[in-house]
């Protein structure tokens, strides 16, 4: 059983001539990081807000299609209670996704499993281990509403870490971080896959997740264009025709004139321009 | 909201200094007579003292003088009745005990709504709820609404400021100030909507509002003085209540 | 109570509260201090509207004096004609909003006197001076004069505080809306 499943899946929100998805078909297996990518507005928030159910139980909508996230339909009432703690949300916002009651970082942290009514012991064990994870450990005690918005963001990525998901979907997660703040993004992306959870990645951050991701899927108006391994994708043309971006050195290559296989990375491209 | 964490009243068990603070204002408003009144307050600036807090009865005189003033000359000053010499004015007697009443009942109620203030802390009272089992959405919106407050006080100044610099006119004619309305509270109601979008997916996500029994992460001690506080409090707020209508 | 309402109760409350200081700096003597509950009112019904309110109220009152507490019944009752005229459309122009808003200020207006005379043995202070000097130069007494311009000042009060809400609604992208589905009602889109 796939972690998640679209098979045909179409999705309008409410008062939109416009489907935001349309015949999309995809899974993501769980031990695998799975990247999604696209212009905006080509979908891949709409799918990850799909696949939590939050479309349409929160935005209103129809949704055509089979969609099965861990087995189940998401938008079925029933199954927030099934999915809750299992699925892991992050929205590119970090400061509108914290709880709103927390004075410290660590309560932050602990705000979902202390909502599932885990025991305290095992509250603490798995706050200590997100907050060291995301390096967030030294801000135990701060008001979250102090913090920067990278230091905000890794928060939110651990308040999510300390419920062990199954399944990670994440909207642009790195995009308030640093270089090294993105570095422990990606790790942690491929921690949580070898650990068995999929991890679904919305992101154009093409430099960072090309090496990261085992799939990459482009979306092009809605609906899947291309798949395959990131490399071979970015690599070629096609990527470009769907309307996304490959990394800034293929990027480079295309405007130089270089056709495709392009390289990827400034080792590559140097590889290449060196000779 | 201040923890007051390094004061005895912090530690005391959240319910403690609401529960007090809601019977001193019960008897305040039932205390009949200057006496009873004047002795409340001065329970009440006690507790406040002891527990560390005492810096809220300084705080409450702020707002209290100019009242305290406005009560000595409306009934003292003006009042009706035989007269008393107090200090070579010539004071209503009976308006002076209403002026005492009233000053000492407004006192007692701003004392220990001060002291309340400096003493809540948002978590320890989640977290007592979650002890007793309570529901956890009504403390969630008493204290999201809560922290909610100076967030959008700062948004809503920053708006103005910003409005401002881009020439909008605050001042001149009724007509001109109403036409800003829109531009003024527009911003701030449509930030507050998209961000209760975005809240409502990561409240969902991160399982609030589910019916399982939330965990208290460190749930504060209730103890023996706690339960002994309250119940002679609340004992005593029924007593003057009982006293005021049958007494 | 779902974690929408969660999300939302907090925000309509802060409104309440916070937007009537931002219209008092530009020298305007409203209250606009049912503004939340309108708009909590239109997007998820008067329950919500009411909670909103009540809470709201309650907590106006723990800060600025227990007294103020009472006049939550005030903010039921915006709510719940805010209610009937979301569900009539009563949104969908500027001129039915202020119709209605006016009509919510009458009976918010009435009720407030009676609660004030009720409680109080009398009058709070609310009206604007200039309204109050003017009616006594029509030979109305002192507490006659401050009642009328309270009133005066809610008719006003509820009528803006319908319009801006109506406007906000009514230039709401659909997608938006949809996310509120009375919302859409309201507006009769």
């Amino acid at each position: 059983m796939s972690a998640l499943l679209f098979d045909g899946v179409g999705f309008t929100y409410p008062g939109s001539a416009a489907a935001a998805l349309h015949d999309c078909s995809l899974r993501a297996e769980a031990g695998q990081v799975t990247w999604l990518t696209g212009a905006l507005g080509a979908g891949t928030s709409t799918a990850l807000l799909s696949a939590a159910g939050l479309a349409p139980r929160h935005t209103g909508g129809d949704r055509t299609g089979l969609l099965l996230t861990l087995g189940l339909d998401p938008a079925l009432p029933s199954s927030g209670a099934a999915l809750g703690g299992r699925v892991a949300l992050v929205l590119p916002s970090p400061a509108t996704q914290l709880s709103g009651i927390a004075e410290t970082v660590a309560q932050e942290v602990a705000f979902a499993p202390a909502n599932l009514g885990w025991p305290r012991a095992r509250i603490q064990a798995r706050v200590a281990f997100a907050m060291e994870a995301l390096q967030v450990t030294h801000l135990a005690r701060r008001d979250p509403g102090t913090l920067s918005g990278g230091e905000m963001q890794r928060t939110v990525i651990a308040a999510m870490l300390a419920l062990e998901p199954e399944l990670w979907l994440l909207d642009e997660p790195t995009s308030a971080l640093d270089t090294a703040g993105r570095a422990l993004v990606h790790a942690l992306m491929r921690r949580e896959a070898a650990r068995g959870a999929a991890v679904v990645v919305a992101s154009e951050d093409t430099d960072g997740l090309h090496s990261v991701a085992e799939t990459l899927i482009v979306f092009t108006n809605g609906r899947p264009a291309l798949r395959g391994p990131p490399r071979e994708v970015l690599r070629g043309e096609q990527v470009w025709s769907a309307g996304a971006a490959s990394t800034a050195i293929a990027g480079l290559a295309r405007a130089a004139g270089h056709a495709a296989p392009r390289p990827l990375t400034v080792d590559e491209g140097v590889a290449l321009w060196a000779r | 909201m201040t923890p007051g964490s390094g004061t005895a009243a912090g530690r005391l068990h959240p319910f403690t200094p609401l529960v007090l603070t809601l019977c001193v204002a019960v008897i305040a408003v039932a205390a009949p007579d200057p006496l009873t009144a004047a002795a409340l307050y001065a329970v009440t600036v006690l507790l406040v003292v002891v527990t560390g807090v005492g810096r809220a009865a300084l705080r409450a005189l702020v707002p209290l003088a100019p009242l305290w003033l406005f009560l000595f000359l409306l009934h003292g000053v003006l009042g009706e009745g035989d007269r008393v010499a107090v200090m070579g004015l010539s004071l209503s007697r009976a308006g002076l005990a209403l002026a005492v009443t009233q000053a000492c009942r407004l006192g007692a109620i701003a004392t220990a709504s001060l002291a309340l203030h400096a003493s809540f802390s948002p978590a320890r009272f989640v977290d007592a709820v979650a002890d007793r089992g309570w529901s956890f959405s009504w403390s969630y919106l008493l204290v999201a609404t809560l922290q909610a407050l100076p967030r959008f006080r700062a948004r809503a100044g920053a708006i103005l400021d910003a409005q401002r610099s881009r020439g909008l006119r605050l001042r001149g004619s009724p007509l001109n100030r109403i036409r800003a309305i829109g531009p003024v509270t527009f911003p701030l109601l449509l930030g507050a909507l998209a961000e209760v979008d975005e809240r409502g997916f990561a409240l969902e996500t991160r399982c609030a509002g589910e019916v399982t029994r939330r965990t208290p992460l460190d749930p504060p001690a209730d103890r023996a003085g706690d339960r002994a506080a309250r119940w002679l409090a609340s004992a005593a707020a029924v007593a003057a209540v009982i006293w005021r209508v049958f007494g | 109570m779902n974690a929408r309402l969660l999300a939302l109760l907090p925000a309509a409350i802060a409104i309440n509260l916070v937007i009537g200081g931002l219209v008092n700096a530009m020298g305007l003597p409203l209250y606009l201090d049912s503004i939340g509950t309108i708009l909590a009112t239109v997007l998820a019904g008067p329950a919500v509207g009411i909670l909103a309110g009540a809470i709201g109220q309650v907590l106006f009152g723990l800060i600025n004096g227990y007294q103020w507490i009472p006049f939550g019944l005030i903010q039921v009752v915006i709510a719940v004609l805010a209610g009937v005229a979301a569900s009539q459309g009563g949104f969908r122009s500027a001129g039915r909003s202020v119709a209605w808003g006016l009509l919510t200020g009458l009976v918010a207006g009435a009720l407030s006197s009676i609660i004030s005379y009720v409680l109080f043995k009398g009058v709070t202070a609310t009206g604007t001076t200039a309204v109050v000097t003017l009616l006594r130069q029509f030979g109305l007494s002192l507490p006659a004069a401050v009642t009328a311009s309270s009133m005066a000042l809610d008719l006003v009060d509820k009528a803006v505080a319908f319009l801006v809400i109506g406007a906000l609604v009514r230039s709401s992208p659909n997608r938006m809306l949809g996310r509120f589905p009375r919302a859409a009602r309201a507006v009769a889109r």
